[in-house]
């Protein structure tokens, strides 16, 4: 399995215990010294094998929501805030410093192969209902792009595999005439991922289809739309982590491109997977941030990150 | 039944009948005056009602109307006639309805597509079909919602003033049980509210009924059921109507309920406005009053059946006197009076009886005096003309003898001889018609005793069964079994002899004298029938008349005395007889122990 490094790398095989760390646990820079009411705090360590970090300590807290965090982070009391691609364009405008990274996350429409959509024309039809467009322009503030392959282009090399226009014709002329099944979609996460699935079932009804948002605690719809982040700078890790996500038996590939192509293509051709939109991660960092840095992932680099003096 | 009963009976029904039409009509005029009144107030509550949903629309309108002319929608349709571009307002209508606390806004293009929607974000560049709507008078409206369903509101239209092609702000208040709370209720009173869940506002309102949809300010209408047929036929109609609905059985639990349809700009009604106002107070009230209706006409008609018993025997009682009174003359006793009382005809009519009564009397007094004198005339001449059939004789024999008192001794003597057996003989046969007045003037009370009419038949035929002679013939028919007779076996002997000695006298030349004896009925026949000539019509009317005879030398006291002993004994006679055929005398006499 030669992804198999990547793929332990990855957070789904994140071994953790929060609740028995020790300030000498772990060789990375930091090393959680305490999460105490939602705050997890890192120290610096002195250990590490990159070198002691330049921050002694950096306190996170966890499960806050956007609003709060920018008005923490306008009052001064953060130094760095996530920013979602929704509102790259608001913090931008209220001339916040944003970090954008690449597209490293990926919107898709996961569908299953049986039931109401065993039909791969019918899944194919929701394909080119959508109008990625209108996703990324709109609800995304033009901080999305309209996916045209399952791994963005910074990541594969390569910017499309289909046509991500949409053919509302051709939608109709695939779902047939019959009377469309009666299907439900839920979604990932809440704010604009909520908004785009509002968007896709309006596309999917203006095309024919009888869809409705799933309620919340409904049984499982069959229709789900993902956000699949991007890991690592491999494209077969990351092909083959998508392909876990989305519950996709892949055959083996390795990490020769042509190798990436076909299974990208073979993944795409089952049409359990529509790539909509990439996403980037962004944050807003404070002034006295100094050489702020983004991961592969998209994560800031804090090991390299230096602080100004509060004045 | 006595007319004293039959006037209680007249004069109950009569006032119960009255007292149960008044008090019917009293009830009916009471609840109509009642469920007008319940009637006037709902049409009060409605139309306050009304006046405050149209107040609610003009807040809508007033609240959509300034979010149009505020700055902000202005910069908006400014920055969107420029660029085009709705992404920047994505999320603006979302603030701005929360400012202006509306639930339902839209931020839409010259071109009718939708910039920005509050309720549903994801609408964004789809077409509002309202959009063309005018602007300022609102309007109901069914609006999609991202979750499927459909929400009922009141919307308001209005444009951004910023050039030709303005941008229109469309919004709306939801109507839900928050609307329904800050509308103004009565004590007694609920407001629901019914949408008709179709799904395409184009169509007829469905002719099914959802109880899900039928809300009220705290949640689903209790007995949703019982509107459906008053809500549906209003969305049919798309008029106001108004129905009393029962919840249950009972009155009380009763509303009246007018349902208002909400309709849309094309007229359509989407949903219907229910105000429920409870009648249990007015029905408890009517209640009341009819309880006390009933007792106080209860009572009436107690008091009228006294009254009625009163006046019944204060009129009955003169005539139930004068029923007793002509029953007492009718029985014989003409001496009866009635007592009169005051001046009414009912006193006329006593004084009339009265009068009438020793009229009869007086009359009666008068006949018996007349027939008494004449009686004694009768009997003056019966005896006058007995007594001078002996006395001629007496009187030529005394005369012979005083002419032969001249002659020789020996003639002498003979005509002495003959003239004392004469004079023996007609002073025998005067001490004879002297007896038999006598007897009848000494007719004796029967001495009852328990016979059997067969011996008495058996007694008198062994009598005459000799002495009837060669050419009379004596038979006799007595039915079997017992024939008990409670008489007196002398006299009705005495009887029975009398007419069989009648029979004998009316076959000169012989003939067959019939007894018989059998039961009729209750009574006993006794029969003495003859062969003789009969009897004409005249003579049988007269044969029991006292001193009435066909004979010769008859009293004519033979049947009278038959007759009163057969009257003694309560029993009748008659007699039959035709010409030429007989006669045939039938004692009737009562059977004993019948």
């Amino acid at each position: 399995m030669p992804q198999l490094p990547a793929l332990l790398a990855g957070d789904e095989f994140l071994i953790s215990k929060i609740q028995e760390a020790k300030p000498d646990g772990g060789t990375g820079p930091f090393q959680v010294s305490g999460f105490v009411n939602g705050v997890l705090t890192l120290s610096a360590n002195d250990f590490s094998w990159q070198g002691r970090p330049f921050l002694d300590a950096v306190q996170i807290r966890v499960h806050r929501a956007v609003s709060d965090q920018w008005m923490d982070f306008v009052a001064g009391r953060v130094d760095l805030v996530e920013v979602p691609a929704e509102r790259i364009r608001q913090a931008q405008q209220q001339h916040l410093p944003v970090v954008i990274s690449p597209p490293l996350e990926v919107m898709a429409l996961q569908l299953e192969d049986s039931g109401a959509l065993g039909t791969p024309a019918l899944r194919s039809a929701i394909g080119y209902a959508i109008d990625r467009g209108a996703l990324a322009s709109v609800i995304f503030q033009r901080q999305g792009i309209p996916a045209a392959a399952l791994l963005p282009q910074n990541v594969s090399g390569f910017a499309f595999l289909f046509s991500a226009e949409r053919d509302l014709n051709k939608a109709r002329e695939l779902r047939g005439v019959g009377a469309p099944p009666a299907l439900q979609l839920e979604a990932d996460g809440d704010g604009a991922p909520q908004l785009a699935a509002q968007r896709i079932v309006l596309n999917l009804r203006e095309a024919g289809f009888t869809v409705q948002m799933a309620r919340a605690g409904a049984p499982s719809s069959p229709m789900r739309l993902r956000l699949l982040p991007i890991e690592s700078a491999d494209p077969a890790a990351d092909l083959a982590a998508m392909a876990r996500a989305a519950a996709v038996a892949l055959p083996g590939f390795n990490s020769d491109p042509a190798a990436v192509y076909r299974a990208e293509r073979d993944l795409l051709d089952r049409k359990t997977l529509i790539p909509l939109l990439d996403l980037p991660r962004a944050y807003a960092v404070g002034t006295r941030v100094r050489d702020l840095q983004l991961q592969s992932d998209g994560m800031p680099d804090l090991a390299a990150v230096s602080l100004e003096p509060s004045r | 039944m006595s007319l004293r009963q039959k006037l209680l009976l007249l004069f109950s029904l009569t006032i119960a009948v009255t007292v149960a039409a008044v008090a019917w009509i009293v009830l009916l005029r009471i609840r109509h005056v009642f469920e007008q009144r319940d009637q006037e107030e709902t049409t009060l509550f409605v139309s306050q009602f009304q006046r405050e949903f149209q107040s609610r629309s003009a807040e809508v309108a007033a609240s959509v109307q300034r979010i149009a002319e505020s700055d902000r929608a202005r910069a908006i349709a400014v920055e969107f006639a420029q660029t085009g571009d709705p992404a920047p307002y994505v999320n603006e209508a979302q603030a701005m309805a929360q400012e202006a606390h509306l639930d339902f806004l839209e931020l839409i293009a010259p071109g009718g597509e939708i910039v920005s929607s509050a309720q549903w974000p994801a609408r964004f560049g789809y077409p509002e079909p309202e959009a063309i709507a005018q602007a300022g008078a609102s309007f109901l409206k069914r609006e999609d919602l991202p979750d499927g369903s459909q929400a009922l509101g009141l919307f308001a239209i209005h444009a951004v003033r910023t050039g030709d092609r303005p941008l229109r702000i469309l919004g709306g208040e939801k109507l839900d049980p928050a609307f329904l709370v800050g509308l103004p209720v009565a004590p007694g009173m609920t407001v629901g509210l019914y949408a008709d869940a179709q799904s395409e506002p184009a169509q007829k309102p469905s002719a099914e009924f959802d109880s899900r949809q039928f809300i009220a300010a705290d949640g689903p209408v209790a007995n949703a059921a019982a509107y459906k047929p008053l809500i549906l036929s209003t969305l049919a109609a798309g008029r106001q109507s108004t129905s009393i609905l029962y919840l249950t059985k009972s009155r009380e639990e009763s509303l009246n309920v007018t349902a208002i349809p909400l309709k849309n700009k094309a007229g359509q009604p989407l949903a219907a406005l229910t105000v429920a106002i409870s009648r249990g107070g007015m029905v408890a009230a009517q209640q009341q009053i009819r309880t006390t209706a009933y007792g106080v006409a209860s009572g009436g008609m107690l008091l009228a059946i006294v009254f009625s018993l009163w006046i019944a025997a204060r009129v009955s009682r003169p005539i139930e006197e004068m029923a007793r009174a002509s029953g007492a003359v009718a029985a014989g006793n003409w001496d009866v009076t009635v007592q009169e009382r005051g001046h009414d005809e009912l006193t006329v009519l006593a004084r009339s009886f009265n009068h009438m009564t020793a009229e009869l009397a007086a009359q009666r007094e008068r006949l018996v005096q007349t027939e008494r004198v004449a009686a004694w005339r009768e009997l003056a001449r019966r005896l006058a003309h007995e007594l001078k059939n002996p006395l001629f004789p007496l009187q030529l024999t005394v005369e012979n003898l005083s002419r032969a008192r001249q002659l020789p001794e020996p003639e002498f003597d003979e005509v002495f001889q003959e003239s004392t057996r004469t004079l023996g003989m007609e002073i025998a046969n005067l001490k004879k018609i002297i007896g038999r007045f006598s007897d009848f003037s000494k007719m004796p009370r029967p001495q009852l005793e328990r016979i059997d009419a067969a011996d008495l038949v058996e007694r008198v035929r062994a009598l005459y069964a000799t002495a009837c002679g060669e050419n009379v013939i004596l038979q006799t028919h007595v039915a079997d079994g017992p024939m008990p007779l409670d008489a007196d076996p002398e006299l009705l002997y005495r009887a029975l002899s009398n007419l069989v000695l009648n029979a004998m006298d009316a076959m000169p030349n012989g003939g067959t004298v019939t007894i018989s004896a059998k039961p009729a009925g209750s009574a006993i026949e006794l029969t003495v029938g003859d062969t003789g000539e009969g009897l004409t019509p005249e003579e049988c009317e007269r044969l029991f008349t006292p001193y009435y005879t066909t004979k010769e030398h008859g009293t004519g006291l033979g049947l009278a005395i038959v007759q009163s002993i057969v009257a003694d004994h309560a029993g009748t006679i008659a007699v039959e007889s035709h010409a030429g055929s007989g006669a045939k005398f039938i004692i009737s006499l009562p059977m004993a122990g019948a």
